[in-house]
């Protein structure tokens, strides 16, 4: 059977690109579809996310406990960083793209100075997988299974919890959900700290493919950016097709002209999208659907 | 209260050409006014002028370099502070105002004043560059957030092209855009002269130069920005449908001042290729092109005074920090936007100038 | 007379909601004239048709003899529009000289642009306000501001989205007065309003609108006895 080891390939460019999207954009879709902050500190989240697994794998942890500690650890700097300065910014986008990537030069520095130019990082667990004639990464896979689970996973909490009902109702009518009871502060906290947690699980997750540098935010925050941007504020509306569009734009440019015209891809995409559908994906396909 | 001065109406058929303009170096979008301000502003500059004289060559080409970077923040103030578009791009336009400096001068070399030429045609690029995708974004109703999302994304898009181009095949005459290593190579702004012409290294004949064009941009924008075209300006960023409503075209009036901003960073671009004789795709990166956004946002974007002397001032205070440990400098950068985000939104400069000034009980108008 | 707006046969929906239903109006240069209805009725959505923030389905409207259906806002406005909107459309940064000489710099210049603010400023009473930041001044005056705005250059039209909203009853009566004075001037006004003591004070006739359709037509005494406006005033009110 020749055609399966070809569309297994397929598959896996796409997956892998796709799970990379999901995964890395999941924190920033929820912080800013749901409270309209744009994070340019995601990416150190990310970075606190990925230093905190590496540690713990290498102290003894299994691997996915001390992915769960970065999560953990990356959702309480967030909440932490929600209550002493995201607090103010709320109807102030602009200036929270300035505070938060002031947070971001602050972390990076700080992590260069403290713990050097590198950390030893932990390998690649479970090997390799042959298909036809190439080897697959088996942890690629399981990140492709990850992505998945991740966005079940949020559907839940975000439509079938209490948690869920009442963010969301906060989040877009905020003095109803007050007048109601809400302790709205503690929602912003919380869904600020979600945010910030599921880039620490993007960072733990990616950790085992990845060397260990202060400055490795950057490689998830320009694409995270992106798909946010085309998806739109819904992220199951919006972020989750883009991921699947952008996706393949990426592994289609990747596989034929390399890498930088994939990036370049990528970015013109953007600007493509911002001008035909202002409001990204997800208003286009809810005007659909009406 | 003041009795009602509307000076126009009795002095207005000598208010015409130059008077006109230079009555608008005072006005509404400006801080600083009357004879006071003035004196002082001439103490700086002459004060500027005499410093030469007590540092060495060396140490006034490094103020050289700074005075470099001022353009690009004016035209950043021009577009974000007083039109309200929050712009990411300014460093594509200085990035291709360098590289089309290094290539026009590396082609036709520097005799007969053609890196001044050079410097014209690529600062006009800048803002023929800047003029199209101003038009793509805002008669594309695309505003807030959004601008600074395209407008990065065009700057990423140039950086990681340029960054690819190492190989030889690319070049554009005689000129190797080296990719990722940058272009070097290019002469210095030479002035033609009898005898020998002047190559101006970075040095102090550059320092005298540049700190012409500074004030001189400076200047120059204080009278665009008091005159109608500044009042709509300032109009579209504080309330863009009521002056749609009221006949303006805004996003004719957004585009232009984008175009301007273009063109200020395209100086900046080709002027720091013309002073090192050397640009590379770095200085259109991410670092780069937030670099602009904090000295705009530290200085103080509403008033074009404040953002140069934020300018000016952050570009020293994180020149001085690197000496004593650039680790150290970018957490005080980072220190230094969070806390002029939360404590002194309009700008650190803007908020102490506007505290003298009420300590001095300026009478405002 | 001359026709100042001739709309005909607007149509327009947004997803299942049609906000305009084959509207054929017409209106006379200097006529005051009121449009009223239920909540919901369609009024604001048919100016923003007639300014060109949206762009009808179908239907033609036309100004002074001009089609300017195709047109953009800011085109129509140098055309002889005007429009004062609900919610105060002021520049609140700035200072009131500066909100006037905004309104009227592209018509005017040097002296002329002096005098035109200090009539206005006159005319609005807001003469001791002249550098006071807008944002500063009693809803009222911020309203009358936005009228000054909107009448510095003589337009042929005045739409006025609600002007009295917010107002005290002597507010509402001056801004009556003040109509009445512009439209002694030549200018065509049309308002959109709820406040019937207030149509009553200014409106020679009256348009009804009821789910985006024009109900009613007519002067103002037969409409309010009219049964059908009373109807569809309380049928709203019962939804």
């Amino acid at each position: 059977m020749e055609f399966f080891p070809a569309s297994f390939s397929i598959f896996y460019q796409f997956g892998n690109a796709f799970a990379f999207l999901v995964i890395s954009c999941a924190g920033l879709a929820v912080i800013f579809g749901m409270m309209g902050i744009i994070n340019l500190a995601h990416g150190e989240f990310i970075m606190c996310g990925a230093y905190v697994t590496a540690s713990t794998a290498r102290a003894g942890l299994p691997l996915p406990l001390a992915i769960a500690c970065g999560a953990l650890t990356a959702a309480l700097v967030g909440m932490v960083l929600e209550r002493t300065v995201i607090r103010h910014l709320y109807h102030r986008p602009l200036d929270s793209i300035i505070a938060t990537w002031g947070i971001s030069l602050i972390a990076t520095q700080a992590v260069l100075i403290l713990l050097g130019p590198s950390m030893s990082g932990t390998g690649t667990p479970l090997g390799s997988t042959l298909v036809g004639e190439r080897s697959y990464s088996i942890y690629r896979l399981v990140l492709f299974a990850s992505a998945v689970g991740l966005l079940g996973g949020l559907y839940l909490l975000f439509y079938r919890t209490r948690f869920g009902v009442i963010a969301r109702a906060t989040i877009q009518r905020p003095e109803m959900a007050r007048a109601l009871g809400v302790d709205t502060r503690r929602v912003y906290g919380l869904t600020f700290g979600l945010g910030a947690g599921l880039a620490g699980l993007a960072g733990g997750l990616y950790a085992p493919t990845m060397t260990m540098v202060p400055t490795m935010g950057a490689t998830f925050i320009v694409e995270s950016f992106v798909t946010v941007v085309v998806g739109g504020a819904d992220i199951f509306l919006g972020a989750a097709p883009a991921a699947a569009i952008l996706a393949v734009i990426k592994a289609a440019l990747t596989a034929w002209y390399g890498q930088l015209f994939g990036q370049i891809g990528l970015l013109v995409a953007v600007i493509v999208v911002i001008r035909v559908m202002p409001g990204g994906l997800s208003a286009f396909i809810k005007r659909w659907q009406r | 209260m003041n009795p009602i001065e509307l000076p126009d109406a009795s002095e207005a058929p000598a208010r015409r050409g130059l008077k006109l303009w230079l009555s608008r170096l005072e006005g509404p979008q400006t801080m600083g006014r009357g004879p006071a301000f003035w004196a002082v502003v001439v103490l700086a500059v002459l004060a500027a002028l005499s410093y030469p004289a007590f540092a060495n060559d060396y140490v006034v080409g490094n103020a050289a370099y700074f005075f470099v970077w001022t353009f690009m923040a004016m035209g950043l103030g021009v577009v974000w502070g007083y039109c309200g578009a929050l712009s990411f791009g300014q460093t594509a336009f200085f990035g291709l105002a360098g590289y089309a400096y290094g290539v026009i001068t590396i082609n036709i070399g520097s005799a007969f004043g053609a890196t001044w030429l050079a410097l014209l045609l690529a600062v006009a690029l800048g803002g023929v560059f800047a003029l199209l995708i101003g038009y793509f974004m805002f008669y594309g109703r695309i505003k807030g957030v959004f601008v600074g999302i395209v407008t990065l994304s065009v700057t990423l898009v140039l950086e990681t092209f340029m960054a690819q181009t190492a190989g030889p095949q690319w070049r554009i005459g005689d000129a190797r855009l080296n990719g990722f290593n940058g272009m070097s190579g290019m002469p210095p702004l030479t002035v033609p002269w009898p005898g020998g012409d002047i190559m101006l290294y970075s040095g102090t004949a550059l320092y005298y130069v540049l700190l012409g064009m500074v004030v001189l941009c400076y200047l120059g924008l204080r009278m665009l920005l008091n005159a109608p075209f500044g009042n709509v300006l300032v109009a579209i960023r504080e309330n863009p449908e009521r002056a749609e409503m009221l006949g303006y075209d805004i996003r004719l009036y957004q585009m232009l001042a984008f175009g301007l901003g273009g063109a200020l960073a395209g100086l900046s671009g080709a002027l720091y290729t013309a002073w090192g004789q050397y640009i590379t795709p770095s200085s259109m990166g991410l670092t780069a092109a937030a670099l602009p956004i904090v000295w705009v946002a530290v200085g103080g974007r509403r008033d074009i005074t404040a953002t140069l002397l934020g300018c000016l001032l952050v570009i020293a205070g994180f020149q001085s920090l690197t000496i004593y440990g650039s680790q150290y400098a970018l957490v005080v950068m980072g220190a230094l936007l969070v806390f002029t985000v939360l404590v002194t939104p309009d700008g650190l400069v803007f908020t102490a100038i506007n505290r003298m000034g009420r300590l001095f009980k300026r009478v405002r108008r | 007379m001359t026709r100042i707006l001739d709309v005909a046969k607007l149509n327009k929906s947004f997803g299942g909601v049609t906000v305009a239903r084959d509207i054929d109006f017409v209106l006379e240069a200097g006529a005051m004239h009121c449009l009223i209805g239920p909540n919901g009725a369609g009024k604001s959505s048919f100016f923003r048709l007639l300014l060109g923030e949206h762009a009808p389905d179908s239907g033609t409207i036309g100004f002074a003899g001009d089609d300017i259906t195709a047109l953009r806002s800011f085109q129509r406005i140098r055309k002889g529009i005007s429009v004062k909107f609900q919610v105060p459309g002021i520049f609140k940064a700035l200072s009131v000289r500066q909100n006037l000489e905004i309104a009227f710099q592209y018509h005017l210049h040097g002296a002329s642009l002096g005098d035109t603010v200090r009539r206005v400023l006159e005319f609005t009473n807001l003469t001791g306000e002249i550098h006071t930041p807008a944002g500063v001044l009693s809803h009222g005056q911020q309203q009358w501001l936005e009228i000054g705005m909107a009448v510095g250059v003589e337009p042929k039209l005045l739409l006025l989205d609600e002007p009295t909203a917010g107002m005290s009853p002597d507010e509402t009566r001056k801004t009556g007065e003040m109509l009445h004075e512009l439209n002694a001037r030549g200018i065509t006004i049309l308002a959109v309003e709820h406040d019937m003591a207030f149509v009553q004070q200014i409106a020679r006739s009256v348009t009804v609108l009821h789910m985006g359709a024009i109900f009613a037509e007519g002067d103002i005494d037969e409409i309010t006895a009219h049964p059908g406006v009373q109807e569809i005033y309380l049928g709203a009110a019962d939804e």
